[in-house]
Order: C-alpha cells, then structure tokens, then sequence
C-alpha cells in the first residue's frame, strides 16, 4: 500500500459514515397534550402515524472526497396499529462523479410507546433496516444494516406563564446505533457508527394559540427550525476514520392542516463532512388527514 | 426516467388536491376573547377552528386566576359553521385575568386541545 491509498481508504470510510448520517426522508409528525411536533429532515420525530413524504429533494454539500450529490426519495409511513407503524424510503441518487444509481431500500417498524400530555413528553423506539442488495450502481451494498433507534421530544408549554415567550419552544432528540450486517466488505471495514442529533424548534401555531394570536394567515402556521445532526464511527474504524461527522440544518417549516412544506439549508461541521452549503426540501402529507377513514388509519385498530 | 420524473410531479400534485378537501387535527385560529388580549367582560368565549369539530366530544372550560371555575353554558358549534365553538358566559365576569382551557375533537375524529389566557380590564 502506498501512502496515497491510505487516505484514500480514510476518505471513502468518512464518505460512507457521512452517507450514513445524511438527511433521510419522510418523518411522522406526532401530536401529544398540546403539541404537535412537525415532520422534521434530518432527525427523527418521536411520532408514528399515517403519512407520505413525496418527494424529499437534497442538494448535499460536496462530499469529502469532493463528490456532488443530489437526492430524490419518497416514504410511506402505514400504521399496523395505534403507535405502531412501518415505514419505507427509497429513491435515486445522481452523484458527479459517479453517476446515477437508486438507493438501498429502507425501513423501519416504529413503536411510540409513550406520551405524557402534561408534559407534551413522547417517545418511540424503533428498528431500522437499509436492505443490502437492493441498491443499484454507485448506491449498491452488498449487506443490510441494522440501527435501533430511540425519538423523544419535549414541549415547553408546561412552563410558568411568566416564561410565556419560552412555551412553543421544543426539543427532539434521536439516538441509534447503525451495525453492518458484514464487518468486511470488498477488502474495506464496515465500521459500526453512533448517530445521535437534536432539534430545536419554535412553533408560532403554538404561539397564536396559546400565547397572543398573531394577525397573519400565513405567519402563524409557520415552525422555526435547527437541526443538529451528528454520527460517529465507534467500533470497526478503519485506521484515520475515527472522526465525528454531522450537519447544522436551519430552515423552516409551513404546516397546513394536512401537510407541511419543510425548507432547510445543510451546513457541514467540518471538512470530513463536506464543504459548502446544501439544501433539502420536503413536501409531506399527514394520511391520516387526508383519507382518516382509510389509508390513513391503522391496519388493525387494536381496541380503540 | 422521463416516466419516473412526470410520475414524481403528478402523484404529490394529486396529493395536494386531495388533500386541500381534506379532514385535518382541529387547529385553533382564533378565538374571541383573542389570545392573550386585554378586553372588557365577554358574554361568550367563541373558538375558530381549522376543521370542523364534534360539539358533544369538544369542551371549553373557563377558570380565574385564584383557580376558580367561571360558570359557562354548553359548548355549541354556530349554527352553520361547525368550525366555530361557543360557550356562554352565564356570570359576569370581574376584572383579572382568565384561563380558557379547550378540547376539540375534529368531525375526522382527531383530538387536539389547548388553552390561553385572556384579560378582562377594569
């Protein structure tokens, strides 16, 4: 091996954690006490309900091995019963150089099996899978991998009407752990990787009904947004790639009643995460509106 | 690809056309006395919804700031426009402030709830 391939192994390792972690469509929105938690890009709400995101459009800054990326991907969230629901995303990929190809098939089978409505407190717990060998040319991997997942998020509006301003603050939180199915694969490691990233968000629907209403259709429908989004290899790192990766998301979203326009710019927080600015765009319709006594509702209603 | 890209521009269009018929979460928009407002004493506490909602699963409830329960008739949707819930104020009410705390179930059968104060000037 010559000095010139050992980075090369390190950048292709940071290029593949950093695919790893890269904004993945179409998250439910989830309703608990007073609020509701909009769909969000690049981590997880804790919510699992009936719902599609068609198309999720991202414009990623330059990889670190210099690549151009840009993704098309759609999600389909079907709720098996109350709280419970599978989900599946896929969609092409260009990348220059590299070309075009269609991305592993991915899902994942999602609990919510909390919510304090006092609180507005929920979580879920989920298992995600991106299916090996269903992927094509530069998106093809020949082995599945596995990340269970936890979502929680937190409202402010329990807090005491003299933090009035504070109340449509919310948090969410997401944390998994992505485990190749092969340690090895075409002479590279598969490193294992800890993903885990936050939200927060300002929501003034919240504020114009809870706090002072506001005097503008459209203003008041609209969720402030950051997205912190971090992942870091932890067990099979190939030498030099043992560096933490992630994205600063800002952006808004506009929330109808039965869907939601999201917007947000993806800034990289280092070099081994990319250079320059992206964007990722999400249209996002809540099933469970639109056809409540149908496609939207779950397959079993279990009791309810 | 050309198939797969006119297939990627109609199918969230048709989406979007259903879904501006659709049945939604029951969002509040405004309600009189308004959010946060300083007014004088109010006959009726009248919530505007997003959706329609469901009067006998839908409920207001009217509280001082010493925690007392201001008495209030049955919430009724207005005549006409199911997205419009009142309650009267059957007591007038004295200067202070006032917590409105509702619930509202959407014709869809969607749950939401919330609540908001209001101030009623001396």
């Amino acid at each position: 091996m010559t000095p010139t391939h050992v980075p090369r192994v390190v950048v292709g390792a940071l290029a593949a954690v950093a695919a790893a972690f890269w904004p993945r469509p179409a998250f439910a929105h989830a309703v608990c006490g007073d609020r509701i938690f909009p769909a969000t890009l690049g981590v997880d709400d804790p919510g699992v309900s009936d719902e599609l995101a068609l198309p999720t459009l991202t414009w990623l800054p330059k990889n670190s091995d210099g690549a151009q990326e840009f993704d098309a991907t759609a999600s389909w969230t079907k709720t098996i019963l109350p709280g419970l629901g599978l989900s599946f995303a896929d969609g092409p990929t260009w990348r220059r150089p590299g070309g075009y190809g269609w991305a592993s098939l991915d899902t994942e089978l999602k609990y919510n099996f909390f919510c304090v409505s006092q609180l507005e407190l929920m979580g879920s717990v989920g298992l995600d899978v991106d299916w090996g060998r269903t992927g094509t040319l530069t998106q093809y991997q020949p082995f599945n991998t596995y990340a269970p997942v936890l979502d929680v998020g937190k409202g402010f509006g329990d807090l005491p009407r003299s933090l009035n301003l504070l109340r449509p603050l919310a948090v969410t939180a997401e944390v998994s752990s992505s485990v190749p199915g092969q340690s090895w694969s075409d002479g590279s490691q598969n490193p294992t990787t800890l993903n885990y990233g936050f939200t927060l968000q300002y929501s003034l629907p919240y504020y114009n009904s809870h706090i002072a209403e506001i005097d503008n259709d459209f203003l008041k429908r609209l969720v402030l947004i950051a997205e912190f989004v971090f992942s870091k290899p932890i067990s099979n790192v190939p030498t030099g790639a043992n560096v933490a990766t992630g994205t600063i998301q800002r952006g808004v979203v506009y929330m109808a009643d039965s869907w939601q326009l999201a917007v947000e710019a993806i800034a990289p927080i280092n070099g081994a995460s990319g250079r320059g600015v992206g964007v990722v765009a999400e249209l996002h319709f809540f099933l469970d509106d639109i056809y409540p006594d149908s496609l939207g509702k779950p397959i079993f209603m279990g009791g309810k | 690809m050309r198939g797969r890209t006119a297939l990627a521009i109609v199918v969230p269009l048709a989406f979007a056309l259903f879904a501006s018929a659709a049945q939604a979460h029951a969002q509040l928009e405004r309600a009189t006395p308004a959010v946060g407002a300083a007014v004088a004493a109010p006959n009726e506490i009248r919530l505007k919804f997003s959706e329609g909602v469901e009067p006998r699963f839908s409920h207001i409830a009217l509280t001082a700031a010493d925690g007392a329960a201001a008495p209030l008739g049955p919430a009724r949707v207005e005549p006409g426009d199911p997205t419009v819930l009142v309650a009267p104020i059957l007591k007038t009410l004295a200067p202070g402030v006032y917590a409105v705390r509702w619930s509202a179930v959407s014709v869809d059968t969607h749950r939401t709830q919330g609540d908001f104060d209001f101030t009623v000037k001396p």
